[in-house]
């Protein structure tokens, strides 16, 4: 990490931009069903493992690959340009 | 997996108490300050590796930052500290047991602290998912019957019979009842009625309806007791004669409002002075009217709620171009002057008006029906309609940042987290001519799914049958909500 963006990091945290961006992500991932469907494959792979103890690692290694593939590209391409502009826009 | 922590948790809890997760989640999960903002974007970092992540997670019996992948588990090995949140979420992981660990308590003192972020970020509060509580999952093991929703259920189509000339009821009722919003606040039971005498209450009614609509049954209803009711308390209505569906709108919403506050103390009544009932929380938004002094440019603003907003139907051809020419600076001429406070004399002015609240239904009035001294008709020009609506442009914040900003910036105005996005859900129709005339509505039932609901008839719909009729009266819905915080 060079240090523009450490700052510009600490930046985002500093003013909350960082919780804005994350809760309009949630958003749009709820919005879009995205949530739903991940959680779909959680319980496709808890049932898969039956009787065995599934954990947290194992689940994210099954499901992670799949839920990545499952992120629209419109909610990609949105907060890529949003956090652009936020990023490029200079502050007093 | 239950929600009662480990034993190395409760075992931690018992020696040290919740403190040490509070101060972890208050500075460095949920920043509940700027104070907390400060430490989090300075300190946050992995004492072994120096970098941001990923998966940060604190020790919970030490300060210790670590990233979850190698060095928490160093850190547990070294220092035998088992126990650690995470940053990202504030979910407890513990090392002995080799994943994250529920703990009922720990869960709440979370959520409020997500709250307390929220509230000071001015963000809307977080979306918490619904857990039965103790009597609602006893009622759900009691009541065994469950009713499946799929693609192809009709639930909540019920078609209504004609009382003689009230298809402009039925119309309206049918929209009323696939709000979503009203749907839900009255499935669920929460008008608590005041009212003294019983029988008498038009949200009571509203009630029953609801029951009625999602009862199952499929013969049509008849809807006498509302006719009724609607006629004692908004006399202008009464009759056996066709009325204006979009006067009956009006009149049940102004009704429903005042039943909504029978018996309500002042007290609860919100304190800016603006009601709170449900009708008002649904359907009023708040509509800015600026006037400009052309000599002294000075500005008077007023702002007055609204239900409904009525449009001019010739020219525009679509309802963006109407809301466009809606919004639209008016220059009011030298036949109406203003008196402006500021030169304290009459001048002329210009006039606009702007949306400054959005209400959650936004419905719109195509003003087909000209009524003037010397010619009364109707207007069927055709006005096209957007099954997603976006009023970003129509706000008043969003006017002031265009018009302040000119023409050189193609910057979205602030509000890039701002969300104003609408979406059809029903559309009333006037079919015919101005004295032989019959309503017809459509209703989404669920999404992408239409019907057509001709009094007793109801008949599916496609989407484009419905972007290709007339309208009359268009509703729509917000697209996402926005929950409101409530934490003091």
């Amino acid at each position: 990490m060079t240090v523009n963006n450490t700052i510009a990091h600490q930046r985002l945290i500093l003013t909350g931009d960082r919780e804005r961006f994350k809760d309009l992500l949630m958003r749009r991932l709820i919005e879009c069903g995205w949530r739903d469907q991940v959680r779909m494959l959680c319980r496709e792979a808890v049932k898969e493992n039956e009787g065995g103890n599934v954990n947290f690692d194992t689940l994210v290694s099954r499901v992670t690959p799949r839920a990545r593939a499952l992120v629209p590209d419109t909610v990609k391409k949105e907060l890529l340009q949003k956090i652009k502009t936020h990023l490029l826009t200079p502050k007093d | 997996m239950n929600d009662n922590g480990c034993i190395h948790l409760n075992n931690f809890k018992a020696a040290k108490g919740t403190h040490p997760y509070k101060i972890v989640h208050a500075f460095f999960v949920s920043c509940t300050s700027y104070e907390a903002r400060k430490y989090k974007a300075t300190s946050c970092l992995c004492f072994t590796c120096g970098k941001t992540g990923p998966r940060m997670h604190s020790c919970l019996h030490c300060i210790f930052f670590g990233c979850y992948s190698g060095h928490i588990q160093d850190h547990s090995k070294t220092k035998k500290h088992f126990l650690y949140v995470d940053l990202g979420f504030g979910n407890i992981f513990c090392a002995q047991c080799q994943d994250y660990i529920y703990d009922r308590e720990l869960t709440d003192i979370a959520v409020t602290y997500k709250l307390k972020q929220a509230k000071s970020l001015g963000l809307n509060v977080p979306y918490t998912p619904w857990l039965p509580n103790n009597n609602e999952a006893m009622a759900l093991r009691r009541l065994r019957k469950r009713r499946l929703i799929s693609p192809h259920t009709t639930i909540g189509l019920r078609g209504l019979q004609n009382l003689g000339s009230t298809c402009f009821m039925n119309c309206i009722v049918q929209a009323l009842i696939h709000t979503p919003l009203l749907r839900d606040y009255f499935l669920a039971e929460k008008h608590k009625c005041k009212a003294q005498s019983s029988g008498k209450c038009l949200v009571c009614e509203v009630s029953k309806l609801f029951q009625e609509f999602y009862s199952g049954a499929k013969t049509p209803l008849t809807l006498h007791r509302l006719l009724h009711l609607i006629w004692t308390h908004a006399r202008h209505l009464a009759g056996y004669e066709q009325q204006d569906a979009h006067e009956f709108f009006i009149a049940t919403l102004d009704v429903l409002h005042r039943h909504c506050m029978n018996g309500v103390e002042d007290i609860e009544k919100k304190e800016n002075g603006r009601c709170n009932c449900i009708i008002d929380q649904i359907f009023t938004g708040g509509l800015q009217s600026d006037v400009v002094c052309t000599s002294c440019s000075g500005v008077s603003t007023t702002i007055d709620p609204f239900w409904d907003i009525s449009l001019d139907v010739a020219g525009p051809g679509s309802l963006q171009a109407c809301l466009e020419r809606f919004t639209r600076a008016e220059h009011l001429g030298s036949a109406a002057k203003i008196k402006c406070s500021n030169c304290r004399a009459y001048r002329e002015s210009t006039k606009q008006l702007t949306l400054e609240t959005l209400p959650i239904v936004a419905s719109f009035h195509l003003k087909r029906f000209e009524h003037s001294s010397q010619i009364d008709r109707k207007i069927s020009a055709f006005i096209s309609f957007p099954a997603e609506l976006d009023m970003t442009p129509f706000m008043s914040s969003h006017r002031r940042a265009v018009d302040m900003a000119g023409a050189d910036n193609n910057n979205a105005p602030q509000g890039i987290f701002e969300d104003n996005r609408y979406s059809l859900f029903a559309v009333v129709n006037h079919l015919g001519s101005l004295d032989a005339g019959h309503y017809t509505a459509y209703v989404r039932q669920m999404k992408g799914s239409w019907f057509k609901c001709d009094d007793h008839m109801i008949t599916r719909a496609s989407l484009r049958e419905v972007l290709d009729s007339e309208g009359y009266l268009l509703f729509y819905h917000k697209t996402v909500l926005e929950y409101e915080c409530d934490v003091s």
